[in-house]
């Protein structure tokens, strides 16, 4: 039939770029992710120019606002062997990095006009968490809410993360929360009208070493406990799962086959929508730069589009929830820290489990477009935002890769990027009010895995907003526990 | 039809999906492919529509073909082999009568793959489970990969990437000051668009007297996380990364794709492929060719196009739609206000590239789009630094003919010159 094609790698046509700026999407960021222009074998090459005609044809983009999307390293796909080819010190921290562009696209894309003088919630971050919030604060009847955001939707961790969920935790709050996430996320296409892609192929753990066995029959002791079916596994018994594995070094495993792998983006438009149909204003490339604070509470949110009285402040900005504290007098413990992740060319599928190493916090799946999706955290990265792409981390990570996928040596990395963790001294998130600052209320600090507890988290504090009835998430969560010393010690993480 | 404009003088023989062919020695699979008067060499990754080559310089994906196992190999950048196995990917029974390509009639404008089935019961399952058994393109290999070389690190003062008429001309003005460079080029000889483009007058291909001049030579990657930035190149299969004190970029563009019904068909080509096809590797890939595009650029490939035998039909005109179901065999094109569909076997798009700013971006340039040529640029001041260590010249910096480039690569080389002359280490 006929199609022009703005993106042949990916077929994307001009009725679908169309249907995206119908939605909402303007620049060229988010229309790469609700299209997928520019993300397939040429990365952009072909489109890039195509589509920024286009969106400067059609009219949502003024010359001036029109940039590139952030080109992504490698400029050319290239084979995972040559990048494990190789060599790094593994004694050295990583640094720099090419650079990423977050920062840059504001000034040219901030909306005319002020923000709304009041309102009665606002909440600071449009990443999964505060999305998610203000749609289940709606659902309740609250649509006085305001979500303030810096970039475009997805800019932040939420959109830059694997998209792996799992019930495999170390602590019963957690797993209850990814178990309520999981179904949540099972019916969020019944609910907010979008495809989020859930896929239960189930999380495979490795373990090398004595200590992470015991680590994983440990958790999965409690597990069971709490109806999670994870098992035990001989290095046999992995292979079974994923017959291409290696098991090299491999003592024991932990299988759940309910865990599961989803697409991100989507989850963040579909509550972005269904919150703005009942009401809630969703305000994307505005910053946070204060707050009015009187009698012991925060009175306005200062925005560089103007202030908003308010009576509840949610700060729900993942990594950046530091900086943004600091501008409230609140020092809080969490502190930012880079990963890298990469893409590879899409394969016909093969790979049914998100599989971990949890000893080096390798982690791979396979994504619904049929690319190898994976990272390896860095024990050296220092704390720091910093959002760059290092040929380090492509080393570190096709080393790594290949030596437990051999057959993937001569696939190709398409891009690589990076989005901080958000992390706390005990791993485990800050949930509730703010000492001293009574209507500051926290939603952050989920060390990298926030985006899968976010459906489950945001019910809870959206009721707890709400009824005011207490909920023990939000007194065993708290920012005081650090100084209490009640630390809530999380093990199960990656990297 | 396509035909070849010179005998076989070293026939290589190779096999397309169990098909043998014949080609010249040297050339990449696609100009086998094209010479053979073939058309489909894959098929697209949602609706299965048939594709061809397309721009020949590894800047699109219309070429992807899986060659002895290993999957979503560029044809236009692999030269053959004597036995070489080429396969056809992404489709159902094969790819000349993809059944697959139902979907692109199903969906006959487009696929909401965000809304498409969302919620239903049972369907979304089901949904599920067809979209990942047709995802993904290309299969996982049968076989690890061969073993790598460990990467080879370097150093070097001056780097230059790309050897067309700007890079060549800059490292022409730094050998002439007697300052040593290592040049990276993609292809296999230097130059450019001066062997495979349309200039007339274009200054000739001379390589400079001194310095280490590396074809063949990918750079896929500029890191600055070690210590000093750095260029990651893949040559001989080997990666070498390469840190330097001062960067020339020179590497050109892309050609840019142009929007109408149909602009993906097999018989569509960017200009400069059918320019790189009749003057590189003497392949006519048309008998009745439609030159549409850019008018100035569309005199020049038409001169081309009618010197080696051709047709050159419907020269300067706009492109409207494309027609054919398998092939182009009809291009309707707008010219001076009249419409008409005009009979062609292949279509030259005429445009001008779009700038391949990725390194320079990662060098820390600026890029910002430029409303006269409606391209995204790399900025820098006149002697074409864009940053205090970074020079950039030729199509980088926007739509230049060759001669303009050559002239800019001469300036930005002499300014880099200037710099390593008043010694400053960056």
């Amino acid at each position: 039939m006929s199609k022009s094609l703005l993106c042949p790698c990916e077929d994307v046509t001009t009725s679908e770029i169309e249907h995206a700026i119908a939605k909402g999407s303007r620049d060229l960021e988010s229309v790469k992710r609700f299209t997928g222009f520019g993300t397939g074998m040429c990365q952009g090459k072909q489109c890039l120019t195509a589509v920024a005609r286009f969106l400067e044809e059609k009219g949502p983009l003024a010359p001036a606002q029109v940039m590139p999307f952030t080109p992504r390293p490698p400029l050319f796909p290239t084979e995972l062997s040559h990048w494990a080819s190789a060599s790094f010190d593994p004694a050295v921290a990583p640094a720099g990095g090419v650079p990423d562009s977050l920062g840059l696209t504001e000034h040219a894309l901030k909306p005319e006009g002020a923000v709304p003088a009041r309102a009665k919630i606002v909440v600071i971050g449009g990443g999964i968490m505060g999305l998610a919030l203000a749609w289940n604060l709606a659902e309740r009847g609250e649509t006085d809410v305001v979500v303030l955001e810096r970039g475009y939707l997805c800019a932040g961790a939420s959109g830059r993360n694997g998209g792996g969920v799992r019930m495999q935790w170390g602590t019963p709050s957690l797993i209850a929360l990814a178990r309520r996430s999981i179904d949540l996320m099972k019916r969020f296409a019944r609910d907010l009208g979008i495809n989020v892609w859930l896929r239960q192929g189930g999380y495979l753990f490795l373990a090398k070493s004595d200590a992470v066995v015991a680590k994983l029959e440990r958790s999965a002791a409690l597990h069971n406990k709490h109806g999670v079916p994870t098992q035990i596994l001989t290095p046999d018994g992995a292979r079974d799962v994923v017959p291409e594995l290696t098991m090299a070094g491999v003592k024991a495993a932990a299988w759940n086959p309910l865990d599961g792998v989803i697409f991100p983006w989507p989850f963040l438009w579909g509550y972005a929508q269904a919150a703005q149909k009942r009401g809630v204003r969703v305000e994307t490339f505005t910053r946070v730069v204060g707050f009015e604070q009187s009698q012991g509470r925060v009175q306005k949110v200062v925005t560089d589009r103007g202030d908003i009285a308010c009576e509840t402040v949610v700060l729900a900005a993942g990594a950046w929830s530091p900086s943004i504290a600091a501008l409230a007098g609140v020092e809080l413990p969490n502190e930012p820290h880079r990963h890298e992740i990469c893409s590879s060319e899409p394969l016909k599928p093969f790979l049914g489990p998100l599989v971990s190493v949890l000893d080096s916090g390798l982690y791979f799946s396979q994504s619904m477009r049929g690319e190898i999706v994976g990272g390896m955290g860095d024990p050296k990265e220092p704390a720091g935002m910093n959002l760059g792409s290092t040929r380090r981390f492509l080393t570190r990570y096709a080393q790594a890769l290949t030596e437990q996928l051999p057959q993937v040596g001569r696939i190709k990395i398409l891009r690589q990027w990076s989005g901080p963790y958000d992390v706390t001294p005990d791993n485990s998130p800050i949930l509730g009010r703010t000492p001293g600052l009574p209507n500051l209320l926290q939603m952050n600090g989920f060390v990298g895995h926030g985006f899968m507890m976010a459906p489950a988290v945001a019910e809870r504090m959206a009721a707890w907003m709400a009824t005011g009835e207490s909920d023990e998430l939000f007194e065993r969560f708290t920012l005081a526990r650090f100084a209490e010393g009640r630390l809530e010690r999380e093990d199960m993480i990656i990297g | 039809m396509s035909r070849r404009l010179a005998p076989v003088t070293h026939p290589v023989t190779f096999e397309l999906d169990g098909e043998s062919i014949v080609a010249q020695a040297g050339e990449p699979v696609a100009a086998a492919f094209v010479a053979a008067g073939r058309s489909t060499l894959s098929r697209s990754i949602k609706y299965h529509r048939p594709r061809g080559p397309f721009c020949f310089s590894g800047g699109c994906a219309h070429c992807l073909v899986r060659i002895d196992g290993v999957p979503n190999q560029y044809a236009c950048q692999v030269p053959v082999k004597p036995g070489m196995r080429v396969e056809r990917q992404n489709a159902f029974p094969d790819a000349s009568i993809d059944v697959l390509r139902a979907t692109d009639f199903v969906f006959s404008k487009w696929f909401n793959h965000h809304e498409f089935l969302a919620g239903v019961p049972v369907v979304e399952k089901v949904m599920l489970e067809v979209a990942r058994k047709l995802a993904g393109l290309g299969l996982l290999p049968e076989k690890a990969a061969p073993a790598r070389e460990p990467a080879l690190v370097e150093h070097v003062g001056v780097a230059i990437v790309g050897a067309g008429a700007a890079g060549l001309s800059a490292a022409r003005a730094l050998a002439d000051r007697g300052v040593d460079f290592t040049l990276f080029e993609k292809e296999p000889r230097c130059g450019g668009r001066l062997l495979t483009g349309l200039d007339e007058g274009a200054p000739a291909v001379a390589l400079p007297g001194r310095g280490d001049v590396r074809t063949g030579a990918v750079v896929v990657g500029l890191f600055a996380d070690d210590g000093p930035p750095g260029l990651a190149v893949i040559r001989n299969e080997r990666l070498h990364l390469v840190f330097f004190q001062r960067l020339l970029l020179a590497n050109g563009g892309q050609p840019t794709l142009l929007t109408f019904p149909n602009n993906d068909l097999p018989g569509v080509y960017a200009s400069r492929a059918v320019s790189r096809l009749i003057r590189l590797h003497r392949v006519l890939p048309g008998a009745r060719i439609a030159v549409v595009g850019e008018p100035d650029e569309c005199r020049a490939l038409a001169r081309l196009v009618t010197d080696a035998g051709g047709e050159a039909v419907a020269v300067g005109a706009s492109p409207v739609r494309a027609h054919g179901l398998r092939r182009v065999d009809a291009l309707t094109v707008s010219q001076q206000g009249r419409v008409e569909k005009i009979a062609c076997d292949a279509v030259a798009l005429c445009a001008p590239v779009s700038p391949s700013f990725e390194l320079a971006r990662a060098a820390g340039a600026r890029v910002s789009w430029n409303g006269r040529s409606r391209l995204f640029t790399v900025e820098a001041d006149a002697s074409g630094r864009a940053t205090p260590t970074t020079w950039v010249a030729g199509e980088l910096r926007g739509p230049m003919s060759a001669a303009a480039s050559a002239e800019g690569g001469l300036v930005a080389g002499q300014a880099l010159a200037d710099d390593v002359a008043r010694g400053a280490r960056p």
